[in-house]
């Protein structure tokens, strides 16, 4: 059973920083210095963003001996989901995050 | 003498493992570093659920600059491996179960050297049981991620265990003061973690499995040894054999918690060692001489290597 918590802050501001441009890929170490996350916390966020439906991967294919690399966006969904946490943050809540955050 | 031979064994068996081990883990080159191959260790502790953010780690990995970046980077992905859920109910209970007999060994520990007034040192030893506590437990929690290794491995334990107590006859005395003879110490040292190895090699049907079965083993028996001694010292304080020592009370619990810190580095490493034996010795009765190992292709979709050395 999936247990449904309210979003950290780390994830808020994950969510945050993938959708200053929703529609461009984000690589992870990217993503981690930007919020100033490590990885062994940005992955597990991944992870749940990906696993509730909000984060859709990609792979990059790999050039000479590097080998290829996964990328990061917001789904439809994450983009509502950010869009009604700016919204109950701005305190002009139509849909409570949490429930968004749930239902996902 | 067993426990001499078995304790000067171990090493030597530790570097004929090292030297037996295919070329390819050891001469990888330049391509691959030390972050990149503890990573790939990590990656290979994810659920195969998980495979492809292992492999999502490793393609980052490859894309960082400098060696501290890329070092840093791979020990918060081994946290995140360690503890990213789901771990599946069988390696969540073992590991809690774990933690539970570590956590009351502490306790124990702790209550008898304050009831006793113990000094500085016991102290000390302490804070080394801690550690070495924390370590057995992150090795377990490893191990008990891999596939078909938790199951055989916690019944492994219990049955060296069992065996262990059987010859101390079940009590706290024996446990405190009895002495095994050569032939005892060659059953509970040498068989038992042969036959616990080669039985975790025939149930996984590998090699690999069967190495990986034979440490859990001697990790979960030696931390149940380690509670059930500590709970004969913390019942039976300085009484039990042997009697009328002339020593002081103070004296004979601390050593007898001595011991037991002894008892728990010494037996977890000889088990291991011997059960990995075993584990190996099967597998080379079944199938002969093991082939090289052969580096495949990195596909990043597919479920990482499950097989990969914990």
């Amino acid at each position: 059973m999936q247990r449904n918590r309210p979003p950290s802050a780390q994830t808020i501001s994950v969510l945050r920083a993938l959708a200053a441009d929703p529609a461009h890929w984000r690589y992870g170490y990217d993503l981690a210095t930007e919020v100033h996350l490590k990885s062994g916390s940005l992955y597990p966020i991944l992870v749940r963003l990906a696993d509730r439906g909000l984060l859709e991967t990609s792979w990059e294919p790999g050039v000479g001996s590097r080998p290829p690399r996964h990328m990061y966006r917001l789904t439809s969904a994450g983009r509502e989901f950010v869009a009604a946490l700016g919204a109950a943050r701005a305190g002009r809540t139509v849909t409570h995050p949490r429930s968004r955050w749930i239902q996902a | 003498m067993v426990q001499q031979f078995t304790v000067i064994m171990c090493p030597l068996g530790i570097a004929i493992a090292m030297f037996l081990r295919p070329p390819q883990t050891l001469l990888d080159g330049p391509a691959e570093d030390m972050s990149a191959r503890l990573l790939r260790w990590a990656a290979g502790l994810l659920s195969p659920q998980r495979g492809e953010w292992g492999q999502a780690m490793l393609g980052e990995h490859a894309h960082i600059d400098g060696r501290i970046r890329r070092l840093r980077f791979t020990l918060d992905c081994v946290i995140a491996a360690l503890l990213l859920p789901p771990w599946g109910r069988r390696a969540a209970a073992g590991v809690w179960a774990m933690v539970a007999v570590a956590v009351g060994s502490v306790a124990l520990y702790a209550s008898v050297a304050i009831r006793y007034g113990l000094g500085v040192g016991d102290w000390v030893a302490a804070a080394i049981l801690v550690v070495l506590l924390a370590g057995y437990l992150i090795a377990a929690s490893a191990l008990l991620r891999r596939p078909g290794v938790a199951i055989p491995g916690l019944l492994g334990g219990l049955f060296i265990a069992l065996t262990w107590l059987a010859f101390y006859g079940f009590t706290f005395y024996g446990v405190i003061g009895t002495i095994p003879t050569m032939w005892e110490k060659l059953a509970m040292r040498i068989a038992v973690p042969l036959v616990v190895g080669a039985a975790g090699t025939l149930w996984g049907r590998d090699a690999v499995v069967g190495r990986r079965v034979a440490r859990l083993a001697a990790i979960s028996a030696g931390l149940g040894l380690y509670l059930y001694g500590m709970l004969a010292v913390a019942v039976l304080g300085a009484g039990g054999p042997p009697e009328g020592t002339g020593l002081t009370v103070g004296f004979i619990v601390s050593d007898r918690l001595g011991n037991g810190l002894v008892d728990l580095l010494l037996t977890t490493l000889v088990t291991a060692t011997v059960g990995w034996a075993g584990a190996a010795a099967a597998a080379r009765l079944r199938h002969g001489s093991p082939a090289p190992a052969q580096p495949g292709p990195f596909i990043p979709a597919a479920t990482p290597d499950t097989r990969q050395e914990a």
